[in-house]
């Protein structure tokens, strides 16, 4: 208290005759240097911003944290290609950082096989430049507008066509079908990467539902319910019971915009379209956002959010993570989001509460009444893929570091290690994965994921953000009531028209 | 004698040369390529078309981003009646004699201005939320629970709502402004209007404000200049939303240019930001001459 009052006391006057000089001077830059500011950095001058925002702090610590002791160090050269005879520096760009790895098997795999690869290559100076995956979509979207990509980065599935086009991107199509790995890839998760004939990425990490149910089986049952319902109706129903206790029904967060898309829409649309209507619309195959079919799929989200009592009130506030904790904390009985908010709920509850972690259920989005097709789907498929700047096809020998690279940290090491450790799947099938080391809940996740449900595409995978820049938006004005469903498709509609 | 203590020409001219350069390519030319982009179609990467004025074309057209600049102005009006308002009364009510502990007013007043944007915002979406908000907790204490509102999500308060957080971290930083001001005036003016019997009021009007006249237009210029590209409170608070009912001029550019990949649209936005703000407090230095003149005269 007496530390803060007095000094400014002692020399006030002077301080101030002073300050008043040099805020004259200040102000006067700061004033014109603001004003200026204000258009220089709102987002025109990707070059010279970017350098100097590269969090050098995270890229030293990456490799030294590597946990190689969990994967014999032995199996490491032997599951790389060979043929690699470059000696130099290799850059990768990714977001598994660190304090994502520790709820994430995909990216503690991803983390620690790219980690034995740089082992076993100490010809090859491997930088990795690690952001948060916010981060990370801004930084390479810059970095592509710049043409200054990484040597290897993660190409996000919407961005295939753009970049692809543009020639920013390697072909990797032969690489690819001549991989020794090729007959245990999963072929389905290449679509998003391709265009035309051509495929310009490994698909990493692990596959995951983009909408998955997670609920309180011991809730739901007070309620009169042995499992999660298979229909809106009952939600409805149940939501009266839970209302009547002060209960969140079913937690959900589209704060961020995307969520509403990704983890609700993708699904509740195929109900109505089926997948066929994607697949058209993904190929310009004369599909459109105003066909009746999607416009029921909005018009019954809107009906969802605004008509019945289901959801936490303050869904278009706040974000999945927030969303998630009211189901933590037992004030939801169920949540909608994706699989990177199970690893959360299932690590946090392992943790605090054992009775509840014991009560995760998991289901697919409830079948609206007017919608006819695939009431068992559900959303999952890799968003992300290893691609290789366009320019290293100068170096080959660089070229065939960064395929080597790619390919090994896609491939049966990588699937051996999250399916040894996390149950998980990625692009490269693992034969008998052996489930019975895991717990039940993490078995059932694995099953309903992988084994007991359909599965349709992820929307934001294909096309281009900015299509669902433009829907995202308007989903969330129409989550309010304040925009009609014909309104929100014309307008889907008007920026694929002019930007696919 | 004055020539003996100036420095030469070439001494100046080195000395500026680097702050110079540094604003010149920090600033300058980033503006420029901007412009230059802006008559660009360029979806990110190496292939730009010329497009001459479509994208400013597509600009005037754009409805998001003329109600987005609706929302920067009511930012403007806001904040200078909220911030410099608040501020200049605060600043009265410290110099007051009756007031104690002026020092730790000072500092504590100061504080929010020291705090960074993100966790203004992250720390003003805990006071507006939902369920564990100290607004929504009050309202029930005192049993008024049908008044709770997710405030965030109201779609024609938002606009109030984020300006709130916005007026009080600032509040402090023109209270200091106008400190070092009125500390600059000559004590005896007031007390010789004391003795003319002028009570706190009259003195604030009629000596205190004129007196300080150049430094209250400094504060309303970086007050426009501030609030025409505000960004990171309302980011953090609503990203925008409700879909663009809190969306903000650099909020959509940037929202152009890093979400839709649209940078050559996104260039064009900054340069209509540019524009308007230029426009703006020109516009508004030009108003307040001509009524303080018209005073005067």
């Amino acid at each position: 208290m007496i530390e803060i009052r007095n000094p400014p006391k002692l020399n006030l006057k002077e301080v101030l005759v002073m300050k008043k000089k040099l805020l004259g001077l200040l102000l006067s830059t700061a004033m014109v240097a603001s004003v200026l500011a204000g258009c220089g950095s709102s987002g025109e001058t990707p070059a010279a911003e970017t350098p100097a925002e590269t969090p050098a702090a995270e890229a030293p610590a990456a490799p030294a944290e590597t946990p190689a002791a969990e994967t014999p160090a032995a199996e490491a050269p032997e599951a790389a290609t060979g043929d690699v005879t470059y000696a130099g520096e290799l850059e990768i760009m990714h977001y598994s950082t660190s304090e994502e790895s520790e709820g994430n098997g995909g990216s503690d795999g991803f983390r620690t096989v790219l980690g034995l690869w740089d082992e076993a290559h100490p010809d090859i100076t491997l930088t990795q430049n690690v952001l948060a995956n916010a981060e990370y979509k801004t930084q390479i979207a810059t970095l592509a507008a710049a043409d200054d990509l990484p040597d290897v980065f993660l190409l996000q599935g919407m961005n295939t066509i753009d970049w692809a086009n543009q020639g920013l991107v390697y072909d990797l199509t032969n690489d690819i079908k001549s991989s020794p790995y090729y007959a245990d890839y999963n072929q389905a998760y290449f679509a998003p990467f391709t265009v035309g004939d051509s495929i310009y990425g490994y698909p990493a990490l692990t596959g995951g539902t983009c909408t998955v149910v997670i609920y309180d089986k011991a809730m739901w049952k007070d309620a009169g319910f042995d499992s999660f319902p298979t229909t809106w109706a009952d939600v409805e129903k149940a939501s009266e019971y839970f209302n009547g206790q002060g209960i969140t029904t079913v937690a959900f967060g589209n704060g961020g915009k995307w969520q509403a898309n990704s983890d609700f829409l993708s699904t509740l649309g195929n109900r109505y379209t089926g997948p066929d209507w994607f697949m058209s619309l993904v190929a310009k195959g004369g599909a459109a956002f105003t066909d009746a079919e999607f416009v029921s799929a909005l018009a019954e989200t809107q009906r969802l959010f605004t008509q019945t009592e289901i959801f936490n009130e303050d869904f278009n506030v706040v974000t999945n993570e927030d969303a998630r904790e009211y189901y933590i904390s037992g004030d939801a009985a169920a949540f909608i989001g994706g699989n990177w908010d199970e690893s959360y709920i299932w690590a946090t509850l392992q943790e605090t509460d054992q009775d509840k972690w014991n009560n995760m259920g998991f289901a697919v989005l409830p079948q609206p009444a007017d919608a006819t097709k695939a009431p068992n789907s559900q959303n999952i498929g890799l968003g992300y893929a290893v691609a290789i700047n366009a320019k290293l096809a100068n170096e080959p020998e660089k070229l065939a570091a960064a395929i080597d690279l790619a390919e090994y940290i896609t491939g049966p090491e990588f699937a051996s290690y999250v399916a040894e450790n996390y149950a998980l799947g990625g692009l490269t099938k693992v034969a008998d994965v052996d489930l019975s080391a895991f717990d039940q809940i993490t078995q059932d996740f694995y099953n309903w994921s992988y084994v007991n449900t359909e599965t349709c595409e992820i929307y934001d995978s294909y096309i281009t953000n900015a299509v669902w820049d433009v829907l995202n938006t308007d989903l969330q004005t129409m989550m309010n009531g304040d925009m009609t469903p014909e309104d929100v498709a014309a307008n889907a509609q008007k920026a694929y028209e002019s930007n696919y | 004698m004055l020539n003996s203590i100036k420095p030469k020409g070439k001494t100046i001219f080195l000395y500026l040369l680097v702050p110079v350069a540094m604003f010149v390519f920090t600033v300058f030319v980033p503006l420029i390529t901007a412009l230059v982009y802006s008559f660009f179609e360029w979806k990110g990467g190496p292939q730009k078309t010329f497009t001459g004025l479509q994208n400013y074309a597509t600009l005037f057209a754009d409805k998001t981003f003329w109600e987005a600049f609706g929302h920067n102005i009511y930012l403007v009006i806001a904040c200078i009646i909220g911030q410099i308002g608040i501020a200049f009364i605060l600043v009265i009510m410290v110099n007051s004699k009756l007031v104690k502990l002026k020092g730790m007013h000072r500092t504590f007043g100061f504080f929010p201005s020291t705090i960074s944007a993100v966790c203004i915002g992250l720390i003003w979406n805990m006071i507006y939320h939902n369920q564990y908000g100290i607004i929504n907790w009050f309202l029930k204490t005192i049993g008024r629970p049908d008044l709770c509102k997710v405030w965030l999500n109201e779609t024609d308060k938002v606009m109030l709502l984020v300006s709130i957080p916005l007026i009080w971290q600032f509040i402090g930083y023109y209270m200091v402004i106008m400190l070092s001001a009125i500390s600059s005036i000559d004590g005896e003016v007031f007390e010789s209007a004391e003795i003319d019997g002028a009570n706190g009021m009259q003195k604030a009007w009629y000596i205190t404000l004129p007196l300080i006249k150049n430094t209250m237009l400094v504060c309303i210029t970086l007050c426009i200049a501030g609030n025409m590209k505000a960004f990171d409170n309302i980011f953090v608070m609503t990203k925008g939303g409700p879909g663009t009912a809190s969306m903000v001029m650099a909020m959509y550019g940037y929202q152009i240019s890093f979400n839709q990949s649209n940078m050559g649209y996104g260039s064009c936005i900054s340069v209509g930001i540019f524009v308007l703000s230029l426009l703006v407090i020109g516009g508004s230095q030009g108003l307040i001459k001509y009524f303080t003149r018209e005073k005067e005269a």
